[in-house]
C-alpha cells in the first residue's frame, strides 16, 4: 500500500516539476503561437545563472529571481531583435528559435565551460508524512509550481492584461482595431514565457547536475506536455499534459527501463497528436 | 519572371535560368570528385566519402523540406539506423549466404522507407502538418538515440559498434574495398545516382505536385490530389535514402555510436541545408560536403566559436535569405542575365 502511495507521490512530484518546466513554453506557444525551440536553452541558462549567483553567496530565492530576470531579459532581446518580425510564421519562428538555442548553448559553453556544475540544494533531506517519504526540496518546488500556475491563471482571467491577451488570441485583427497594442502585448507574453523558463531552470537546477544540454531533457517532454494537454490551455492543459507525460513515464519506468518508458510515452504522445490534435483538454 | 523574389511561388519550380545551369554545374562537381583520387591521396581521399554521404543526407532533407515544405528534425535517426543495420549484417556476414553488404543496403533502404511510410501515413492521413511534424520527427530522433543507447546487447550502447569494411561481389568475383580509393569510387557513384534520381523525381510531375503542396496545400487538396499519399511517399523516399547513405557511412567510418542518431546531428543537417539553400538539391549536396568538412577542420581548432558562427549564420539565413547560398547565387546569375 505504501509502495503504491509513494509511486503516486513520485508521479505527482514529477508531473508538477515537468509542468513548471513546460509552463514557459505553454505560455509562448499557446498565447502567441511561437514554438520556442530555444526553450531548452532558456532552462539551461536559468540553471547556469542560478549556479553563478549561488556561488557568489546570493540568497537562494533572490538568486532564482535574478536568474529568471536574466533569462527574461534575453527573451526580450530575442523578441525585439528577431521574433517580432516573424509572428504568424510558425515554421520560421521555429527555425529562428532553434538558431537561438544553438547560439545560446555555445555562449554558455564558452562562458561557463562544459564541466558538470552542482547547485547546492537549499533543503536537503526529506520529511515523512505517515509512511510516505517526501523529498523536501522537490516537494517545495512542486508546491510552488501550483502557486505559480494559479497566480498565472488569475492574471489571465482577472486582470486587464489578461483580457488583452485573451482578446489577442481570439481575434488579433479586431483587437488591434479596438486599439489594443498588439506588438506590446506579444512582447509582454514572450518575455513572461522566457521569465518562467528561466525561473524553472533555476528551481530545477539543484535536482540535477547542470550541463550545457540540461534543458533539452525537458524540451521535447515539455512540447508533448503542452500539445497533449492542449495548446492554449495554459493551466489545465499543461497540468493534464504533464501528468500524462511525466506520470506515465514514472509508472512505466517501474516495470521496465527509463529508456523504454520514454519511448512508450513519446509514441503515446504522437498517437494523441494524431487523434486529438487539439489536446485532451479543450475549452467548453 | 526572372526578377521574381526567391520567397515567392516561383522559388520551387526550378526557374528557367537554373534549368540550363544546374546539370552543368553538377556534371562539373561529379567530374572533379571522380578525378580527385588521381591527383590526391591520403586523408582527403579517406575522409571525403563521409562528407559526400552527409551531402546525401542533406539532399534527403532538401527533398522533404525544400521541395515539399516538410521540415524534419529526425533525418539523422534514419542515417544512424542504416549504419546499425549495416553493422549487424556485416557482423553476421558468414551466416547470411549472400553478400551481407548488399543485403544491408537493401534492408536499410527498406527499413527507412517502411518506418517513415508508416509514421508518415499515420500522421499525414490525419492532416498533421508543419510544426507538429517537426516535433514528431524530433521525438523520433530522440527515440532512435535512446534505443541505440538502451539496446546495448545489440548496438553496443554508449560504446558504439564497430563495423567491418564491406566488399563488392559479382557471383564468384570478389572485390574488397580496403583501399581508400576503391570505396571512394563506390560512394561517388552512389552519390551521383542519388542526385540524378532526386533530380528526376523533383522535375517529374511528382515534383510539381510536391511544390504545389509546399506553396498551397489546401489548393492542391481541392484539386483532387491525394496530398497525404504524396507526403507519405516523399517522407519514405527521403528516409530510405538517408538510411542507405547511413549504411555506407557505417561501413566506411567503421564505427557507429548513438550520437549519430541524436537531435544535435539531426539539426546540424538542417543548418547545412538552410545555409546552402533548401530549394536546391545540388546546393544541399555541396552544403553538406563543404559545411561538414569545415566543421570537422575547425572543430579541432576552435569548436565552440565555430558552432557559434554557424548558429549566427543560420539565424541570418533564415531571417533574410530563405533561399540560402544557392538561392543567392541563382538570383545573382539571373540578374546578370538581365
Amino acid at each position: 500500500m505504501s509502495a503504491a502511495l509513494s509511486v503516486v507521490v513520485d508521479a505527482t512530484l514529477i508531473t508538477l516539476v515537468l509542468a513548471l518546466a513546460a509552463f514557459g513554453l505553454a505560455i509562448i506557444f499557446g498565447l502567441v503561437g511561437v514554438i520556442n525551440m530555444g526553450h531548452g536553452a532558456m532552462l539551461t541558462l536559468g540553471a547556469y545563472l542560478m549556479w553563478a549567483a549561488t556561488r557568489m553567496d546570493v540568497p537562494f530565492v533572490l538568486a532564482a529571481l535574478i536568474s529568471a530576470l536574466g533569462v527574461g531579459l534575453v527573451g526580450l532581446l530575442l523578441e525585439h531583435v528577431v521574433i517580432r518580425h516573424f509572428y504568424g510564421e510558425p515554421l520560421e519562428t521555429l527555425l529562428l528559435t532553434w538558431g537561438f538555442f544553438l547560439i545560446t548553448t555555445e555562449i554558455i559553453k564558452i562562458v561557463f565551460g562544459t564541466d558538470l556544475r552542482e547547485v547546492v540544494n537549499p533543503l536537503p533531506g526529506s520529511f515523512d508524512l505517515g509512511t510516505i517519504r517526501f523529498p523536501a526540496y522537490r516537494s517545495l518546488v512542486a508546491l510552488f509550481a501550483i502557486v505559480l500556475m494559479v497566480a498565472a491563471a488569475l492574471v489571465f482571467y482577472k486582470t486587464r492584461i489578461g483580457i488583452r491577451i485573451r482578446a489577442l488570441m481570439q481575434n488579433s485583427e479586431v483587437a488591434s482595431l479596438l486599439g489594443l497594442n498588439i506588438q506590446l502585448t506579444y512582447k509582454i507574453v514572450f518575455v513572461s514565457g522566457s521569465f518562467m523558463a528561466g525561473l524553472a531552470g533555476a528551481l530545477i537546477s539543484p535536482m540535477l547536475s547542470v550541463d550545457p544540454y540540461i534543458g533539452n531533457i525537458f524540451l521535447v517532454r515539455s512540447f508533448f506536455a503542452v500539445t497533449v494537454g492542449g495548446v492554449g490551455q495554459i493551466l489545465g492543459g499543461t497540468l493534464a499534459g504533464s501528468f500524462l507525460v511525466g506520470g506515465m513515464e514514472t509508472v512505466f519506468a517501474l516495470v521496465s527501463s527509463q529508456v523504454v518508458a520514454q519511448t512508450i510515452v513519446f509514441a503515446f504522445a504522437i498517437v494523441i497528436l494524431r487523434f486529438r490534435p487539439q489536446g485532451v483538454v479543450t475549452s467548453r | 519572371m526572372i526578377e521574381a523574389k526567391d520567397t515567392g511561388v516561383l522559388a520551387g519550380f526550378p526557374p528557367r535560368v537554373r534549368r540550363v545551369r544546374e546539370p552543368v554545374v553538377a556534371l562539373w562537381v561529379f567530374a572533379i570528385l571522380a578525378l580527385l583520387p588521381l591527383m590526391s591521396s591520403g586523408y582527403v581521399i579517406y575522409i571525403l566519402p563521409q562528407y559526400m554521404l552527409f551531402g546525401v543526407l542533406a539532399m534527403s532533407l532538401a527533398l522533404l523540406w525544400g521541395f515539399c515544405g516538410m521540415l524534419s528534425f529526425g533525418q539523422a535517426g534514419f542515417f544512424a539506423l542504416g549504419a546499425y543495420i549495416m553493422g549487424l549484417c556485416l557482423q553476421h556476414a558468414g551466416t547470411l549466404g549472400v553478400n551481407a553488404a548488399y543485403l544491408a543496403l537493401l534492408a536499410s533502404a527498406m527499413a527507412g522507407a517502411v518506418i517513415a511510410g508508416a509514421v508518415g501515413y499515420f500522421l499525414f492521413s490525419a492532416g498533421v502538418r508543419d510544426s507538429y511534424f517537426v516535433i514528431v520527427t524530433l521525438a523520433l530522433s530522440i527515440i532512435a538515440e535512446q534505443l541505440a543507447v538502451g539496446q546495448s546487447q545489440v548496438t553496443g550502447g554508449w560504446n558504439g559498434m564497430f563495423i567491418p569494411r564491406m566488399q563488392l561481389s559479382f557471383w564468384d568475383w570478389r572485390l574488397p574495398l580496403d583501399s581508400d580509393a576503391s570505396i571512394y569510387y563506390l560512394i561517388v557513384v552512389f552519390v551521383a545516382v542519388t542526385y540524378s534520381f532526386l533530380r528526376w523525381i523533383t522535375r517529374a510531375k511528382f515534383g510539381k505536385v510536391l511544390a504545389g503542396i509546399r506553396e498551397n496545400e489546401d489548393r492542391i487538396l481541392s484539386l483532387g490530389f491525394k496530398v497525404h499519399l504524396y507526403k507519405t511517399a516523399t517522407f519514405a523516399i527521403s528516409a530510405g535514402l538517408a538510411c542507405a547513405a547511413g549504411a555506407l557511412y557505417g561501413t566506411h567510418a567503421a564505427f557507429v555510436a548513438p550520437s549519430l542518431a541524436g537531435v544535435l546531428f539531426s539539426t546540424e543537417v538542417v543548418v547545412w541545408v538552410a545555409i546552402a539553400g533548401r530549394n536546391s538539391l545540388l546546393g544541399a549536396l555541396l552544403g553538406g560536403i563543404v559545411v561538414s568538412s569545415i566543421s570537422n577542420a575547425l572543430s579541432a581548432i576552435t569548436p565552440q566559436y565555430w558552432q557559434l558562427v554557424l548558429g549566427v549564420l543560420f539565424v541570418v539565413v533564415v531571417a533574410f535569405f530563405r533561399g540560402g547560398i544557392a538561392g543567392a547565387v541563382h538570383r545573382f546569375s539571373a540578374r546578370r542575365r538581365g
